[in-house]
């Protein structure tokens, strides 16, 4: 079945390039033809591995591929070239094998030692093996001996069934972690497959096959571009191994300062549609969410780049795409590879079918077909990484508008023939003006789509809009400014006569090839990347903050927010940008017990507590008292001799994540209660009045309507940095839902709503964008009411600064003064709790996932620790000074 | 029909239709057209369209590829190929 052909059919000329056989040479030839070249070939292969595993770029695994590519690398080098590809074979199955299922040195490690039993390092490689067995058996079906269609429909019938239970990955839970990459590897390779085959037009055999479904690379990456099999094998070691290697070298460097890049972009543009508050904003939002694609050019280069170093010379990936000077030009430049897919799938036989009907009409509808399709394989591609399809209007439009831009610009070019030379001419400086300026047009028309795309919903693009509406003169000239930038980046870098991944120039019309040049940039653009974060951090301190933020895949202020929301609100984790997946790491169910736990209200504390149920959040079982409480059982009525409080807070209060006995207000109601010193008082009690989302209003809200009812003699307040995002959700949620405010809320309610010029008929995103100024004034006003309210009941009031957890966000110092300074302004006593986790260095041992922010059971237990220790002196002082002191002895 | 009677033809159709005021000289045979960027996708539509008017050819869309169309001589080879080989003279 898989002895070498060139072909089962031919049914037309077909030119077959095989790659040029180099000449057969032993080890020597290879290594010291050019001695000097291939040690620096490995060792700038070695400087971007280190640079890839001290950035912690992407993924774990990425670093482990990256060493065994690293180690591959140097054996296939040496091999013979007949044994190369069959030994690139081999190194990718190993990738698969180890990859998918998580089987790390340390599996190995404990296997080897007795540890592990068999069947528990089996367990660990099946995922891989199942994998490589479907893969292997999908390959087998295009090669059976019987016609051509038959295959067609087998392979079909098998996607089919592999479609089903990719929907239902419980059905084989020991494997469920395979099937992204099963998708990613086979979801288009396949088809490209067939399609070479049915046409002859590329050798095939049993190592090329492995090799180009299971390409070393892909284990870590979910997004992949579709390699033509043609290309694979044509350009397979076409030119020079040092041109090759480099190359590659360059673009993985290339890749590894893109995925940094896009790291900057994600931590630090302005990218919450929420908090938009001028036209700057709305630009520089715009302008991330078109960069935030650097991820994927990243990665892309990254891929590309690898693969050159086992001599596939594949084509240039993403070429400088941001100066595109047109829209078939953006489409030509952005991903070759997808362009190339589609073209050949799609555009040339629906126009090649279409021609009679004259140029114009084929050409259009084959372009309209080709973007439709991109549309429906987008979302088929989502549906193998998330494991439900990406259907919705926004997607459709989006691919659909700039199916439509590309067809315009198409048939403009097709009518008015653009200007060619024979030989390569010197542009004059009007070309280059003209060449800028049409740049600069399309990078700014690209970013407003873009943001479109990414914008979670047409409310939200609109409420962006809104941001933009009134520019300053300063803000226009600046969004000029950084127009004018590209220009003239385009106007030095802009041209290109690239038009498809085949489309390469011959190596004599290429430029001139540098090595020495090119492996001394990479060297010392890697030597730059790696000590760049010790140097700067020591000469600038302040810059500690950043570096920590740019290590590591941590969620961006707007994506914990989302997240926050997310849990909150119900909102479909599919929120997350288009090309971001970092919620695929959610795993299923994570907080689907929500939908038991809570219930809502028609007023306006608009939800509470289901009293008496058990379920799971945030991976650890929560339950709920008989009074609705996240807590303990207590009593309606305060029993004799206690000294009762209730806690206000949110979910981190509440305890998201953590068990019953792990939450930090029962931690320590148990201190309390072990050193009880006072006759007065046999028990001590902490009433969780916390509820998920609440936001100061409906804390405050919650004690007048709930927590006075139980008779306490102190009430805190919990406060934290972000409080405003609750208060935000929380109005625009009552305005939406037409829920009147409580009679002692109303005033302030309906001034602030009629100052902001809300209702509850607009778009979300615009009703909190709109409210955002006057946040402080409702933070105010409730600490105020919460003073004024715990002294008419007699109550001790107090309000604790919580910290969060980790600061990714970069709020929490500014967040942290405005809270503090407003409760203080109240004439309210604040315990700060800041200090609690000072003794973590790191900070991210504190939260429960890299997907949830929420506080983990050891930030509970130190914020306990802090509390106490607060505590005791705060309320206990005067009168109580002696049992303060007792209180506090360990 | 040989070689030289595809490339005559073809070279015309490329000169007046992509390379106006160019010289004619400068367009040989082996001349790069696709890698170069001088034929993108879409003229390679026309082109096609052109060759199978031209010739009386049917070209399939998996034939529309740098390989077959590279070159002048690229295109004549895809041509012959489609065309019932011609007895010799003599």
């Amino acid at each position: 079945m898989f002895a070498e052909t060139k072909t089962s059919k031919r049914p037309s000329r077909v030119v077959i390039q095989r790659p040029p056989a180099p000449t057969e040479s032993p080890v020597a030839s290879y290594a010291l033809g050019g001695p000097a070249q291939f040690l620096i070939i490995i060792v700038q292969f070695a400087l971007l591995v280190i640079l890839i595993e001290r950035w912690q770029l992407e993924n774990q695994l990425l670093t482990r591929v990256m060493w065994l590519a690293f180690a591959g690398f140097i054996i296939h080098h040496l091999l013979p070239h007949r044994f190369r590809l069959a030994f690139f074979a081999l190194l990718s199955l190993t990738a698969v094998l180890t990859g998918v299922g998580h089987a790390g040195p340390n599996v190995w490690i404990g296997w080897l030692s007795g540890r592990m039993t068999f069947n528990g390092f089996l367990y660990h490689l099946l995922p891989g093996l199942t994998l490589i067995g479907i893969g292997f058996a999908l390959i087998g079906l295009c090669h059976l001996p019987i016609r051509f269609a038959a295959r067609v429909g087998l392979v079909v019938v098998a996607g089919a069934g592999l479609t089903l239970a990719r929907a239902n990955p419980h059905w084989f839970p020991d494997v469920s972690d395979m099937w992204v990459i099963l998708g990613s590897m086979f979801m288009f390779r396949l088809v490209v497959y067939l399609y070479d085959l049915k046409h002859g037009t590329a050798p095939f055999s049993a190592s090329r096959a492995i090799s180009y479904f299971f390409l070393l690379p892909n284990v870590c990456f979910p997004l992949f571009p579709v390699v033509d099999y043609k290309t694979f094998c044509s350009t397979y070691y076409n030119e020079d191994w040092p041109r090759i290697y480099q190359t590659g070298l360059k673009w993985m460097f290339r890749g590894v300062f893109q995925l940094l890049l896009y790291r900057v972009v994600y931590q630090f543009a302005p990218l919450d549609v929420y908090k938009l508050s001028s036209a700057l904003d709305v630009a520089g939002c715009m302008l991330g969410m078109y960069l935030l694609y650097l991820r994927i050019s990243g990665t892309f280069h990254l891929i590309v780049g690898l693969l050159h170093m086992f001599g596939f010379n594949l084509p240039e990936t993403h070429h400088f795409y941001l100066l595109a000077t047109s829209f078939t030009d953006f489409w030509r430049r952005i991903n070759i590879y997808w362009k190339d897919f589609v073209m050949k799938l799609f555009f040339y036989p629906t126009h090649f079918k279409l021609r009679k009907m004259g140029t114009l009409w084929a050409l259009s509808l084959a372009t309209l077909a080709t973007f439709l399709a991109t549309w429906v394989l987008h979302s088929w591609q989502w549906f193998w990484i998330r494991g439900k399809p990406l259907f919705n209007g926004k997607d459709f439009s989006f691919w659909m508008i700039l199916g439509v831009l590309v067809l315009v610009t198409a048939i403009y070019e097709t009518t008015r023939t653009r200007k060619r030379t024979l030989a390569p001419s010197r542009l004059t400086l009007r070309q280059r003006l003209m060449m800028g300026f049409k740049a600069a047009g399309i990078f700014a028309a690209m970013c407003v789509l873009w943001s479109y795309w990414s914008c979670q919903s047409w409310a939200e693009f609109e409420a962006l809009l809104d941001a933009a509406s009134r520019p300053t003169a300063r803000e226009l000239m600046i969004v000029f400014g950084a127009l004018l930038l590209v220009c003239v980046c385009a106007m030095v870098w802009g041209w290109s006569s690239r038009e498809t991944s085949e489309g390469r120039g011959t190596q004599a019309s290429r430029s001139p090839f540098h090595f020495w040049r090119s492996a001394g940039t990479v060297t010392i653009g890697a030597l730059c990347l790696l000590t760049a974060p010790s140097i700067t951090t020591r000469a600038i301190p302040e810059f500690k903050t950043v570096v920590a933020r740019l290590h590591g895949d941590v969620l961006n202020a707007r994506d914990m927010d989302q997240q926050r929301r997310g849990y909150y609100e119900e909102l479909d984790v599919g929120r997350t940008d288009n090309w971001q997946w970092h919620n695929a790491e959610e795993p299923e169910g994570w907080s689907k017990g929500k939908m038991a736990f809570f219930r809502e209200r028609s007023d306006f504390l608009l939800r509470d507590i289901i009293p008496s149920i058990s379920t799971v959040l945030g991976g650890a079982p929560c339950a709920s008292n008989s009074l609705g409480m996240r807590d303990r059982e207590y009593s309606r009525t305060k029993p004799a001799n206690t000294y009762r409080i209730v806690l206000l807070g949110a979910s981190n209060d509440m305890g998201f994540g953590v068990k019953n006995d792990q939450t930090y207000e029962n931690l320590v109601e148990d201190a309390l209660n072990s050193r009880v010193a006072d006759p007065r008082y046999s028990r001590y009690e902490i009433l969780n009045l916390a509820v998920a989302a609440d936001s100061i209003l409906q804390r405050v809200l919650r004690l007048e309507e709930e927590g006075f009812a139980l008779q306490p003699d102190a009430a805190i307040l919990s406060v934290t940095a972000v409080d405003e995002q609750f208060v935000a959700s929380h109005l625009r949620k009552a305005l939406i839902q037409g829920v009147e405010p409580s009679p002692g809320y109303r005033q302030i309610i309906e001034s602030v709503v009629r100052r902001a010029g809300v209702n509850g008929k607009m778009p979300a995103v615009m009703i909190e964008r709109r409210l955002q100024p006057y946040y402080v004034e409702l933070c105010k006003w409730s600490f105020q009411r919460f003073a004024q309210q715990c002294a008419q009941h007699g109550v001790h009031p107090l309000i604790i600064y919580r910290p969060a957890p980790a600061d990714f966000s970069g709020q929490e110092s500014a967040g942290r003064t405005k809270m503090i300074e407003l409760a203080r302004a109240a004439g309210l006593k604040v315990v700060d709790l800041s200090a609690a986790f000072d003794s973590v260095t790191d900070r991210s041992s504190l939260i429960l996932a890299k997907w949830d922010d929420h506080t983990a059971a050891l930030g509970h237990r130190l914020l306990g620790d802090e509390l106490y220790k607060q505590l005791v002196p705060v309320l206990f002082t005067s009168g109580d000074q002696r049992q303060a002191s007792d209180l506090l002895k360990p | 029909m040989n070689a030289q009677d595809i490339i005559t033809p073809t070279k015309t159709f490329i000169l007046n239709e992509y390379l106006p005021g160019e010289d004619p000289a400068g367009l040989t045979d082996t001349t790069p057209l696709m890698t170069t960027g001088i034929l993108d996708s879409i003229a390679v539509l026309k082109l096609v369209t052109f060759l199978e008017k031209q010739f009386g050819i049917t070209i399939e869309p998996h034939e529309a590829v740098v390989e077959n169309l590279n070159t002048l001589s690229d295109m004549a080879g895809l041509v012959m190929s489609k065309k019932p080989s011609s007895p010799t003279a003599g």
